[in-house]
């Protein structure tokens, strides 16, 4: 009797914890009731203001909805580990080189390793890692080893980084994970700029000061490019570049040059532009430890096309982002152009002082991601450790560099390579049909369960119903989201979760047949069910466990709320419709004929 | 109320036509499967999927026209109701050009019927293939998983024949997926990540009532011990009948519900899983129990079963 006591009291705590759980959602929900029935916005602010504390409370701890119901952005970001491998490696050649591009080819379309698909270039190729990675002594192992946690820091770096600029971006409750080797998860409910997103977290915020050689060097060495891709058209080696096929000028046809020595490139000839200085024998024409970047901004020419400014700097920065400690975004004081206004920590201002005084006189581009935002001549030695980058089209591009400086430069590049966005139109009509369906697949089964096993039905309805809470509950209760597969995953729950009581009640009838006592009929009916509900629920959480872990997002919604509601079936089926029939025989209310 | 009460249906003799019946099925499937194949959603070849809503009702023809013109590839078809349409492209580049490309030429023609981005997802081919690989190895999983559970509490030809029930499961649904891809407008069946776990759980479903079925076999094996297993297996067939048909019929009216009010998003999951749960039934019953026995009959090995009942 005891131990019935304890089921009883069981039962009831549990009920409680699941209703306690749930409690801050339906506050939630009928704080916003509330709220909408202010006419006025005064009147729902000082309603906000007077309550605010229980309401944070509340919004805190109550289930959370997923961004497709919600509506928001979800982005997977890989980062750029062959980029870092290029970063890492010393003298290199032709040779790295190419095992660099099969690596990246074999990359593009499987989810290993990249430190694993180097060491097995490295491997087939027989060349030792050491040769271009840390100390020519170091065995491959060693090297992989070094690598590999130079990855995992540089996964874990960009994740910070990321979540720094998402925070000082100001998005609620966003999520942010490391997915595998190289994937980083982005979740973000609720953000409606995506354009802005985008460009935020896929900068490398690498932040560079670098000398912008004299307009002779940059002439001369154009002039040389123009005649090598001249003389490859004659050739007739260049066959695939069908842009440069039958130009006498190759190269000046991209450009124009003006007579103060500038060179202006179109917009639409950039990318073609940048990927041929890209190249190695193209480079191999400039002067030492020199490279050409364009200007991030734009000016219009007189028809209306879009230019840039083409810049040869010094390949080597003089000083780099790091150093950087604070960065605002303003409007200058003159022309009240936006601009971010730095300020560099103690070793930042030394060096920058002495750079600032070694070139008075000469021009410094101050470059972001490879893109030169300015480039202004040095007037005088600069002591205070301050720097300013202007040349930027808005007070939100400032704002946006501003988040970026202050998070730091990533690691290594990132690409955004899966990205899915919900309206929230779409997330309200999937919540009204997501209820829609659960409400009718409750109400059916219900009314079948009464019609088809009387008394006992309506037990095993019970039993659904706090299978129902129980399954919310513990959502709220982990602060998992509730998905619209999820809301499948309840669903498909409702009506598997009755099994059990099938399997149970059938053998009850069958016991009944065989003229047993109803006592004797529903211990036997349960324990003779008893393997049978186990093998079978055993084998749905399996599959649940192992949509859980391949599945991605939206799938493992499903899994979680397939998982807990089977779970919970085991012990509403069982123990709750038994405790209700122990209860009911107890007091003469159930007969052979409560079976139906 | 009782529907199948005293049922004594002669299951056993009736399978090898069930054979019949399900390998004309399964070969059906297959052979559309190599033919017709299956029309593969973004998750799994790359690509981007644009969901536009219009605020009055549009015809698809002049939608595809007119974004034809501005230079959008791939398919674009109504889904779900009057005022939404679908958009599948391989566009690769930056999502935001795709979306004022559409939005400008939409803009421009149906000035007065102004429509919404209801949903834009762009997979990247690496992630496409990523998916294929864990979808692969999630079923493979199962499969194992379900040898060694099954395995361990009934016995090894328990275990092969319910993995034999579920690959029937699975290739008549992939079957009608291919034959029934791209058919109907407002249901274009492509295979996506919750195909994925549809057929998970239509695996899950067929061992469930599989594993009920041969629960009962166990029992009666031991309670009788007669060794007569064709009487056995089909007494205890009739003895789950109503209880599988009851909670197959519960979970596709759940089912039927989601395929009905849940709109387009996931209607393709729960048509598998309702084609899943008429399949999964038929060979629990058909399927997996009459191969354990033709396989016991063959061998002539004692059923020695573990497990405790």
């Amino acid at each position: 009797m005891k131990n019935k006591r304890f089921t009883a009291f069981l039962i009831v705590a549990l009920t409680a914890l699941a209703l306690w759980s749930l409690w801050p959602t339906y506050q939630e929900y009928s704080y916003n009731k509330q709220l909408s029935r202010f006419s006025s916005s005064e009147d729902s602010l000082a309603f906000v203001q007077e309550h605010r504390e229980s309401l944070d409370n509340a919004r805190a701890k109550s289930l959370k909805l997923g961004l497709d119901l919600k509506g928001g952005m979800y982005l997977v970001l890989e980062v750029d580990l062959i980029d870092l491998l290029d970063q890492r490696a010393w003298n290199k050649d032709e040779q790295f080189r190419d095992i660099l591009a099969t690596v990246k080819e074999r990359a593009s379309d499987s989810g290993a390793r990249i430190i694993d698909l180097l060491a097995g270039e490295f491997s087939r190729q027989g060349i030792r890692l050491s040769r271009y990675f840390y100390d020519v002594r170091d065995t491959d192992e060693e090297v992989i080893a070094k690598l590999r946690d130079e990855a995992e820091e540089a996964l874990s770096r960009a994740r910070e980084i990321i979540r720094n600029r998402v925070d000082q971006y100001g998005v609620a409750e966003p999520q942010i994970q490391v997915q595998g080797a190289r994937r980083i998860i982005v979740a973000l409910p609720g953000v409606s700029d995506q354009e802005r997103i985008r460009k935020l977290l896929r900068g490398t915020a690498k932040l560079e000061f670098k000398l912008v050689r004299d307009r002779e060097a940059m002439l001369a060495g154009l002039e040389r490019i123009n005649a090598a891709l001249e003389e490859d058209v004659e050739s007739g080696s260049e066959a695939g570049e069908d842009t440069v096929d039958v130009l006498a000028n190759p190269l000046f046809e991209h450009m124009t040059v003006m007579e103060n020595g500038r060179v202006y490139v179109p917009q639409y000839s950039r990318d073609y532009l940048l990927s041929l200085f890209q190249r190695d024998d193209i480079a191999r024409l400039l002067p030492k430890d020199t490279e050409f970047r364009m200007s991030a901004r734009t000016i219009e020419g007189q028809d209306g096309t879009q230019f840039h400014d083409l810049y040869l700097l010094k390949k080597t920065p003089e000083l780099t982002g790091n150093v950087i400690t604070e960065a605002k975004a303003t409007f200058g004081a003159s022309a009240m152009q936006p601009e971010v206004t730095m300020k560099m920590n103690a070793e930042g201002t030394s060096k920058w002082a002495r750079i600032t005084g070694a070139n008075i006189g000469r021009q410094i581009a101050i470059v972001l991601d490879g893109a030169v935002y300015s480039a202004p001549v040095v007037e005088s030695k600069i002591p205070g450790g301050s720097s300013v980058i202007n040349g930027i089209e808005s007070l939100e591009e400032a704002q946006d560099l501003e988040i970026v400086l202050k998070a730091g430069a990533l690691p290594a590049p990132v690409r955004i390579i899966e990205e899915r966005t919900v309206g929230p139109s779409l997330g309200s009509d999937y919540i009204r049909s997501g209820l829609l369906s659960a409400g009718w697949g409750l109400f059916i089964v219900a009314v079948f369960m009464i019609f088809y096993y009387r008394k006992a039905g309506i037990s095993a309805d019970l039993a659904l119903v706090l299978n129902i809470l129980f399954v919310l509950s513990v959502l709220a209760g982990f602060g998992a989201a509730l998905t619209l597969p999820g809301i499948a995953g309840l669903v498909l729950t409702i009506g598997m979760a009755v099994d059990a009581n099938v399997l149970i009640f059938e053998r009850i009838r069958e016991e009944i047949g065989q003229k047993k006592n109803l006592r004797t009929a529903v211990e036997t009916g349960y324990s003779k069910a008893f393997s049978a509900i186990i093998d079978s629920q055993i084998t749905t959480l399996g599959a649940g466990f192992l949509l859980y872990v391949y599945g991605i997002g939206p799938i493992q919604g499903f899994a979680v709320t397939l998982m807990i509601g089977t779970a919970a079936s085991l012990f509403t089926a069982l123990v709750v419709t038994k405790e209700i029939f122990d209860l009911l025989i107890s007091k003469n209310l159930l007969t052979e004929r409560s079976f139906g | 109320m009782q529907l199948f009460s005293k049922t004594d249906i002669d299951f056993i003799s009736y399978r090898k036509i069930a054979y019949g019946i399900s390998l004309v099925l399964v070969i059906a499937g297959v052979v559309s499967l190599l033919f017709r194949g299956l029309n593969y959603g973004i998750d799994f070849k790359g690509g981007t999927e644009v969901v536009l809503r219009f605020e009055q009702e549009i015809a698809v023809g002049d939608v595809r026209q007119v974004l034809r013109d501005a230079g959008v590839s791939g398919s674009i078809k109504s889904y779900g109701t009057e005022r939404s349409i679908l958009v599948q492209t391989d566009f690769e580049g930056d999502v935001n050009q795709l979306r004022t490309l559409v939005s400008n030429a939409l803009n421009d023609r149906f000035s007065e019927n102004p429509h919404e981005l209801l949903r834009i997802d762009a997979v990247g081919p690496s992630i496409a293939s990523d998916l294929k690989w864990a979808a692969l190895k999630a079923l493979l999983g199962a499969v194992i998983a379900i040898l060694l559970y099954v395995g361990i509490r009934f016995e090894f030809r328990f275990a092969a024949a319910s993995i034999v029930a579920i690959f029937h499961d699975v290739f008549i649904v992939l079957g009608i997926f291919s034959l029934l891809g791209g058919v109907f407008d407002v249901m274009p069946l492509d295979i996506n990540q919750s195909i994925i776990a549809a057929f998970l759980t239509i695996a899950g479903y067929s061992i469930n009532d599989t594993v009920v079925v041969y629960d009962r076999i166990r029992e009666n094996i031991r309670s009788q011990k007669s060794g007569d297993y064709p009487k056995i297996f089909n007494t205890s067939l009739n003895q789950t009948l109503s209880r599988t048909i009851i909670t197959s019929g519960t979970t596709f009216l759940t089912v039927l519900v989601l395929f009905i009010f849940a709109g387009p998003a996931i209607r393709g999951f729960s048509f598998a899983i309702l084609i899943g749960i008429v399949v999964g039934t038929y060979s629990s019953i058909f399927i997996a129990a009459p191969v354990v026995l033709d396989w016991q009959l063959r061998s002539k090995k004692p059923i020695r079963l573990r497990g405790s009942s």
